[in-house]
């Protein structure tokens, strides 16, 4: 019986050794150690050895079985490591394919650029106020100190509709028109960003553009503090080393008024061709706003003061990321679009 | 204004050079454009005299001439046909160079040795010299220019001008004594200026037969004349003429040439009459209409009663500040003229210029104001000239004057010139300045100054003038950085300023692309896809397709895709937000609606890629990315067939719908009516345009969040096939009705049409989600409920399950 119960322990071992497949494994255990079994019925004939022999055999078919058992588990365990490695190797993929495409749209950079310089502001505690940019003569012109035929009039060609409607050749109105909604309140401390419209049309001009306005009035305004938020905003918008420069200028509306350069990005102030060697670049114009001004706005001059700027959105648009012809602003190439 | 720097050292004594006194200039206020250098880059050219001229040997185009300079004399061939013997030429010698860098070298012109070049003016790079036979050959010069002397020297051109670019505020620098003074406040340095650059008033024997009368004294305050006889007319000499082309002016004769000479250095404007040709008494008056007048430019003008004129008693003999007649020109044959120094009102001249069409140096100083204090000095220095130059007698004098503006005196206080600039000057720097600046003042207190404002800066007016003039003359640098002082204030975008942002998000989240599209469009294409209320057109477009403001943003973003497409980018997914201009009556008498809007483009599809099926950007993906914007509106889209409006004929009947939020109309979605894709070169591309005002209003963005029920859900799907023109919405909705209150979501998942459906029919595959808040459903009361949807169905539509 003894050699019985070691050749049907070899002929398992050996026959496990060629098992490929989880069932063929399952099927040889059933044919081995199932109720039919082989080793099984072995167990049954233990009846017929003696009693000395009983126990002596039972220890020795207990063994093979555990280490039949054991086998099997080994066994189980290495196709399941071969399956895995088969289904590893099965779902390889090719990873140089392009990945998944996620429909993307873009912000116009007109917009984009608009919604950076109101971010900055309104972080400053301004609000943004807008305005009609169909106007009347008077707000667009009178109000801000440009009476009828000033020659200053002629630094902007207007588009009319009739004599007295225009549309806006800048977003200055918007200064007067806030100032007499919130009279005598104060402070007023908005910024107004919007489209503005001269008859010009090259390179450099668009007869239709985008300016941001500011205007800060309230007891004790001063010039200094213009400079401090310009170069606060500057630092914001191109970056931290930026330094401004405030040079004398002219706008009817304001006095003293300024022209703000900032120190080139490119070059940060070493000269350069994107600054024509100067490392200075012009961004915007400002000043104090003019007494006028703010009586048509409904102050008191001996009382308040202010500041008022004024920058082109296309240009710093342009100087942001590097456009060189303003007309591709306008043109809405999708290829064009899609770099921002 | 055109400022050289020889003519301004005159009067300034520096050694400043012109790039740093550019640099200067622009700190200081007053933009300097750019810096010329009067020589174009010749060098070694000599001033020679043709000795003798003889033909080639060898050919029949060229001379050879024998030409002196100083002592020597060179053999020179040249192709130029205007040269005579006796002739003073500008002669490039070996070694010379000229403009461009070309060198001059010694040569051979077909067997005649040949050292060195006859030039042009045009070679040089110089512009209104030398004798009229100089006209596309080799520049003549006058007959007395000295041999041997270098060309550059003889024209002046060892200088440089600054070409000033002045704001409108600054007309006095359109001046060189003016410029003189800025430069010397700017510098530090006084300038040296001649008595009557001082405003010294000459004395005269007044005229009692020549008249003049001002008849508009609110349009000319002041009217000056000086008469003169004895006049010689002859070219000016050298010395002027180069301080006229230095500054941009053509020398005429020496009675032109003054007028000029005398506006460049006083600013003001002069007009030269024969007082042969005029007749009794001057006057300025207003035209009266269809009153004519050829002006000096040979052109007869039709003038208006707005326009000033002068006029003697025959009619107008000169536009006034604008252009003199021709009638009353000098002409070589004048003996006798009247130099007319007069003011004329800015915003007058201006209007009549416009008019007409017709601008001058004159008229454009008239424009931006003239200083009618100096019309008399200017006058004074004419007569000066005039002897000096031997050009006429000045005899005797006549003036009107009506009106002269009273003196300004401006009281300046420090505290407030530290408070407005947020600086801390102190009043001897202040003193300092107004000493540069040459402004009178007497100290009413310590710290405030009386300031008397000269008559030449009329743009001094009030303290705040006078607080710039402080800040610039000691510098905007020395003002320091500082922030506002006053009450914290909480920055913020409006509700709608902040929904606007986040529909412009939401859209970008989609996939959509930004444009943004001119204002002013096409007048035909808004009439098609605009307002019914008519647009508004432009007096002065730019150009016709840009003459109409729009009302609508379909024709720009159709503008677009268009151009877009014939660049072979087809695959466009647009959206624009912007205003439409509604006019409330037309033409305008007040300001029109102007409303915001949010409109779409689609058309094409996804990217084609391995991975996917391609999407095409039809109604329904489009109608996707409107529900998005429902979504994020907190509202529900109702989408109503197109009936009855004008996009019946604009948008395809059967694949459009207007959008109503709870029975108000708030825009429109659609694909592009057949065959009018094609006229854009475009391929049925959707459309949509929203009112997002209205979409504003009835927006709903309050966030209640609510839990989730803790028991499960339970899933049926049901398939039924149903008459095709049911729509699968109204299915939809009375299957969630039939569902009772178990029953949460009901989605379409599939619509088919086709084998094995029957021909006019669909089948629509529905998913139905049961859940309940308190307890787990059961699946025999979810089949019941199902069933029951499926027989109302059956009933109602005449659906058939599909199983």
């Amino acid at each position: 019986m003894r050699e019985e119960i070691q050749r049907i322990k070899e002929k398992t071992l050996a026959e496990l050794e060629k098992v490929n497949l989880m069932e063929e494994l399952q099927e040889l255990k059933v044919k081995v150690m199932g109720k039919k079994g082989s080793l099984t019925s072995l167990l049954k004939q233990m009846g017929g050895l003696s009693p000395e022999e009983r126990p002596i055999i039972g220890q020795v078919i207990n063994e093979v079985r555990t280490q039949l058992e054991e086998a099997w588990e080994n066994q189980a365990r290495n196709l399941e490591k071969k399956a895995l490695a088969r289904r590893l190797e099965e779902e390889r993929i090719d990873i140089s394919l392009p990945g998944f495409y996620l429909p993307k749209g873009h912000q116009h950079p007109l917009s984009k650029v608009i919604e950076e310089i109101e971010d900055i502001f309104v972080g400053m505690g301004f609000t943004i106020a807008e305005g009609p940019e169909i106007e009347t003569d008077y707000y667009n012109f009178e109000a801000l100190n440009l009476p009828k035929d000033h020659p200053a009039r002629d630094m902007q060609d207007t588009f009319f509709i009739t004599e007295d409607i225009l549309l806006r050749t800048q977003t200055s109105p918007v200064q007067v028109r806030t100032m007499q909604k919130m009279k005598p309140g104060l402070p007023v401390k908005i910024i107004a960003p919007g489209k503005v419209y001269r008859n010009d049309d090259d390179a450099t001009h668009s007869p239709m553009f985008h300016q941001v306005e500011g205007l800060l009035v309230d007891k004790g305004v001063r010039m200094s503090d213009l400079k401090g938020i310009l170069l606060y905003f500057s630092r914001q918008m191109f970056g931290e080393s930026r330094e401004i420069r405030l040079r004398p200028s002219f706008f009817p509306f304001t006095e003293p008024s300024a022209e703000v350069d900032v120190s080139c990005m490119l070059c940060g102030g070493e000269g350069c061709r994107l600054c024509k060697g100067t490392g200075w670049i012009e961004i915007l114009g400002s000043g104090m706003v003019h007494p006028r001004v703010l009586e048509s706005g409904g102050y008191n001059p001996n009382e308040v003061t202010g500041f008022a700027f004024g920058m082109g959105v296309e240009r710093i648009a342009m100087l942001k990321y590097g456009i060189e012809d303003m007309r591709l602003l306008f043109d809405n190439d999708i290829r064009f679009l899609e770099q921002f | 204004m055109r400022v050289s720097m020889k003519w301004l050292k005159q009067y300034i004594n520096s050694n400043v050079g012109p790039e740093e006194l550019a640099e200067i200039l622009t700190s200081g206020g007053i933009e300097v454009g750019a810096v010329e250098c009067l020589n174009k880059g010749f060098k070694d050219v000599y001033i020679g005299e043709i000795k003798a001229i003889h033909p080639h040997p060898d050919s029949d185009k060229l001379q050879v001439c024998l030409v002196q300079i100083d002592t020597k004399e060179l053999t020179i061939v040249t192709g130029a046909t205007n040269v005579l013997q006796g002739d003073k030429i500008p002669v490039a010698v070996p070694g010379a160079v000229l403009p461009g860098g070309k060198e001059i070298q010694p040569t051979e012109l077909r067997g005649i040795p040949s050292n060195g070049m006859l030039c042009s003016d045009k070679e040089l790079g110089i512009e209104s010299v030398g004798l009229d036979r100089s006209k596309g050959g080799i520049l003549i010069l006058p007959s007395d220019a000295p041999v041997g002397k270098k060309l550059e020297d003889y024209l002046e051109l060892d200088d440089h001008v600054l070409e000033l670019e002045l704001y409108p505020n600054r007309p006095d620098c359109l001046s060189m004594v003016n410029v003189a003074r800025e430069v010397g406040t700017l510098l530090g340095v006084q300038p040296s200026l001649p008595e009557w650059a001082q405003g010294e008033v000459p004395v005269w024997p007044e005229d009692i037969k020549q008249k003049v009368e001002i008849e508009n004294p609110d349009l000319s305050w002041r009217y000056a004349a000086l008469l003169v006889d004895d006049v010689v007319i002859k070219p000016s000499p050298l010395w002027m003429q180069n301080r006229l082309r230095a500054a941009g002016i053509r020398p005429i004769n020496n009675i032109v040439d003054i007028t000029n000479y005398c506006m460049l250095e006083m600013g003001q404007p002069l007009h030269a009459f024969d007082r042969d040709k005029l007749n009794g008494t001057i006057r300025v008056r207003l035209a009266s209409q269809g009153e004519k007048i050829v002006s000096l430019d040979g052109t007869e003008r039709k003038l208006d009663s707005d326009m000033l004129v002068i006029a003697d008693d025959r009619g107008p003999v000169a536009i006034a500040g604008v252009m003199g007649g021709l009638d009353s020109e000098v002409t070589d044959k004048t003996t006798k003229i009247l130099f007319e120094s007069a003011h004329f009102l800015g915003a007058s001249i201006r209007r009549t210029s416009r008019k007409l069409g017709l601008r001058s140096e004159s008229s454009s100083r008239f424009e931006k104001g003239v200083n009618p204090y100096w019309a008399v000095p200017t006058l004074g220095r004419v007569a000066e000239l005039l002897i000096e130059l031997e050009a006429g007698n000045p005899m005797s004098f006549t003036e009107k004057v009506c009106y002269l503006p009273p003196a300004v005196q401006i009281e300046v206080s420090l505290n407030r010139v530290n408070k407005v600039l947020g600086v801390d000057y102190t009043s001897q720097e202040i003193e300092k300045v107004l000493d540069a600046l040459n402004f009178a003042y007497k100290q009413k207190q310590e710290d405030i100054f009386l300031v008397d404002i000269p008559s030449y800066r009329q743009d001094i007016k009030i303290e705040v003038d006078m607080i710039e003039e402080i800040a610039r003359v000691i510098g905007y640098d020395r003002i320091p950085t500082t922030l506002p002082a006053g009450a914290q204030t909480g920055g913020r975008r409006t509700p709608e300023q902040a929904f606007r942002l986040k529909l412009r998000k939401t859209l970008i989240k989609c996939g959509m692309n930004e444009v943004v599209s001119y204002s002013f469009v096409k007048k035909e294409s808004d009439q098609i896809w605009g307002s019914d209320r008519g647009n508004i057109p432009l007096l002065n477009p730019l150009r016709e397709e840009l003459g109409t403001m729009r009302t609508s943003l379909l024709p720009g973003l159709l503008e677009i895709a268009s151009r877009n497409s014939a660049r072979r980018n087809m695959d466009l997914l647009l959206f624009e937000i912007g205003s439409v201009y509604l006019p409330k009556e037309l033409p305008l008498t007040a300001l029109p609606e102007e409303v915001t809007r949010i409109a779409g483009l689609a058309q094409g599809g996804d990217k084609r890629h391995w991975l996917v099926p391609q999407a095409k950007y039809d109604f329904f993906y489009v109608k996707g990315i409107l529900s998005e914007i429902a979504k994020e509106s907190g509202v529900q889209f109702e989408y109503r067939r197109v009936e009855g409006s004008k996009y019946k004929t604009l948008l395809h009947p059967g694949r459009s719908a207007e959008i109503f939020i709870q029975g108000i109309n708030i825009g429109v979605v659609g694909e592009i009516y057949p065959q009018l894709d094609q006229e854009w070169g475009l391929q049925r591309p959707v459309l949509f345009e929203l009112d997002f005002a209205q979409l504003f209003k009835e927006s709903n963005q309050t966030i209640i969040a609510k839990s989730y029920p803790r028991f499960p859900a339970i899933q049926r799907d049901l398939a039924v096939v149903v008459p095709k023109d049911i729509p699968a919405e109204k299915i939809q909705k009375r299957v969630f009705e039939l569902g009772g209150e178990l029953l949460k979501e009901v989605e379409i998942f599939d619509v088919y049409q086709g084998h094995p459906v029957p021909e006019g029919h669909k089948s629509l595959a529905l998913t139905m989600r049961y859940q309940s808040a308190e307890r787990t459903l059961k699946d025999e009361e979810v089949n019941a409920l199902n069933s029951n949807i499926l027989s109302g169905i059956q009933q109602e539509f005449g659906a058939e399950w599909r199983k």
